[in-house]
């Protein structure tokens, strides 16, 4: 409930954004920020060349990075850069990103699909070397694609028992979940003819069909209908109900918003910032909008500029203030000039806007 | 296990495939050819019946695998359906063998049916002397046709499609050449022999599959032969998909 709240809007992240430059300034705030990254981690972290994360953390990474050499310049191209983060078991956290971001690389690198140039990762205690890690490991890929010669219930029960399942229970949980996902009317259908939607419902059947304690889901609800969104969103919000911890990617924000406990931004192969949407709100300086009755044009004084700023409606004068801390001092202004002041409404920044601030910190941060 | 559940998904994968189909199709047409044709052998019906149909089998399998063996690993991870297999708790050379066991299961099932054909063919001709010799024939044309597919799923595994087919189209014809590089290395300069003996080494020595001047007389060949044949391929299989599973196993999936 308190996520929904949140969903209404929130703040800022730009400290978080800046965090990763090059000059010392930012530095500075680097390690601020990461260090408060640190502390809002209840959970404890392994101490450097601890081999055994904390039992109650369902992902753990430390210091993966992902470096790619092109085989002919030797150019290095950073895919991912020296990640820490943690999920908790029960969880769900979202990875939020532009393309590029080290998204999809950061999953890759957790299902042994990609091996880290440097550092270690943890799934359910196990590192991701082992296929033990995978045991309870349900993954969903960016844009699944699945054998077309084979059809729907022949997949899921390759996936079950190819995730320990024995061939009796697999084919029963093969049938259960191609019904869950709304395919369970044509089972003998052929892959070859599942629409896009379809395929993404038994990629998703197909990461469930074990009961993983863990899922790992690339953009589940990439290529989806507005229904087919809300499906993969009641699926994963019943798996937290579960117990199951939860890691996914996205560029759908409101779906974020509104399913993550926790949410962390990458930009540019690096972790800018990892928290709450509450903490996310909380952080930020928060914009206010007053809206007045039309009247007399007043001249907003020289010492607020670029923080208070008018629109003059057909029926109002809205003044937006960028920090609510002058809204006392500007309030007093206005009624002291006889405008009659009919709302005081906070602006809080949606994900949205901290996220698009964010990309473009960090795209000034390289151009610079 | 796993190794055979993938295998499974193979098998099924290949023969599924519209190749397979044409291919035995195409076996069993050229078997009736040899029928229509003997008759034109001046007296070799036999000879000349035996002999292409047992090369149809080797040259419809080699044909299978160039198809599609090679692009067995290289279109999994081109359609990025291996995701949802190495995702989940299974090694990359227990994937490896089992796409190896799937589609061998698929050649020697195309083999036999095909060496069947050919068996109750001679049968029903009459020339049933050459019944064992035949199926002899067939059993080192599977063993052959093993050996080249582990040479597929290696090069399948490294590289692209076209590039896989064409490394194991070279070993193919690098192979059946292998004796005759072992003959010419001796008679070359010392430096250059080596590394032709080297090279006739490498590939594998497909002339030890090759009994079909024998089964088309009708002679069966030694119990040392096949144990031979057999425990050469079975370690050249060995080797190569130890070679494809080193290298395999730092494979990225971007």
């Amino acid at each position: 409930m308190e996520r929904s709240r949140d969903a209404t809007g929130l703040i800022l992240m730009a400290q978080g954004v800046d965090s990763v430059g090059g000059n010392p300034d930012v530095k500075g705030n680097m390690q601020t920020s990461v260090a408060s990254i640190a502390e809002r981690q209840t959970i404890g972290r392994p101490a450097v060349g601890q081999t055994v994360p904390d039992p109650g953390l369902a992902v753990c990474i430390r210091g993966l990075s992902k470096h790619y050499v092109h085989p002919w310049t030797l150019r290095v191209t950073r895919g991912l850069d020296a990640l820490d983060l943690d999920v908790r078991r029960g969880e769900v956290m979202g990875l939020l990103g532009p393309n590029g971001a080290g998204k999809s690389t950061t999953l890759k690198l957790l299902t042994g699909l990609l091996k880290p140039t440097h550092g270690q990762a943890w799934l359910m205690g196990e590192p991701v070397e082992s296929t033990a890690s995978r045991r309870s490991l349900g993954f969903l890929p960016e844009q699944p694609y699945f054998y077309d010669y084979l059809n729907g219930i022949e997949y899921l029960e390759l996936a079950a028992q190819l995730s320990g399942l024995q061939a009796a229970t697999a084919r029963e949980r093969a049938r259960h979940w191609l019904g869950r996902v709304g395919l369970g009317e044509r089972p003998r259908l052929g892959l070859r003819k599942y629409s896009k939607g379809m395929l993404q419902r038994l990629g998703l059947a197909a990461a469930l069909v074990h009961d993983p304690e863990l899922l790992i889901l690339d953009e589940p609800m990439s290529g989806l209908d507005p229904f087919g969104r809300r499906d993969v969103r009641d699926l994963i919000t019943e798996q937290r109900e579960r117990g199951v911890t939860v890691l996914f990617s996205s560029h759908i924000l409101p779906d974020v918003e509104m399913l993550c406990d926790r949410v962390a931004i990458m930009i540019g192969g690096r972790l800018t910032r990892v928290a709450t949407v509450g903490e996310l709100v909380e952080d930020g300086a928060q914009a206010v909008e007053i809206r007045c009755a039309p009247g007399a044009l007043l001249v907003i004084p020289k010492h607020w500029a670029g923080r208070v700023s008018r629109t003059q409606r057909a029926d109002e004068s809205v003044f937006r203030l960028e920090d609510e801390a002058r809204l006392g001092d500007v309030l007093g202004w206005l009624l002291q000039a006889g405008v009659q002041v009919r709302a005081v409404t906070p602006q809080r920044p949606t994900l949205e806007t901290l996220f698009m601030a964010a990309a473009e910190a960090e795209h000034e941060r390289r151009q610079a | 296990m796993i190794p055979l559940l993938i295998a499974r998904n193979t098998f099924r994968e290949a023969t599924r495939d519209r190749v397979l189909a044409s291919v035995v199709v195409a076996g069993l047409a050229l078997l009736a050819l040899t029928q229509a044709a003997s008759s034109l052998a001046m007296g070799e019906g036999r000879r000349f019946t035996v002999d292409l149909g047992l090369s149809g089998i080797s040259g419809l399998g080699l044909l299978v695998i160039l198809l599609t063996g090679t692009s067995l690993v290289a279109k999994e991870v081109e359609r990025r359906t291996i995701y949802n297999l190495l995702s989940r708790p299974i090694t990359r050379p227990a994937y490896l063998v089992g796409k190896w066991i799937g589609f061998s299961a698929t050649l020697w099932s195309v083999a036999l049916l095909l060496g069947l054909a050919l068996w109750g063919l001679v049968v029903l001709r009459g020339w049933g002397g050459h019944g064992l010799a035949v199926l002899e024939a067939v059993y080192l044309a599977g063993l052959e046709l093993s050996v080249i597919t582990a040479l597929a799923v290696m090069f399948s595994a490294l590289s692209t499609p076209v590039l896989s087919a064409l490394y194991t189209l070279g070993f193919y014809v690098v192979g059946q050449w292998s004796n005759d590089l072992r003959m010419l290395a001796e008679k070359l300069p010392k430096e250059i022999g080596s590394l032709v003996t080297v090279i006739a080494n490498l590939v594998p020595n497909l002339p030890l599959f090759n009994m079909r001047t024998l089964a088309a007389e009708g002679n069966p060949t030694t119990w040392l032969h096949l144990g031979l044949a057999s425990g050469y391929a079975a370690v050249y299989v060995a080797c190569v998909l130890c070679l494809a599973t080193a290298a395999f196993e730092s494979k990225d999936f971007k």
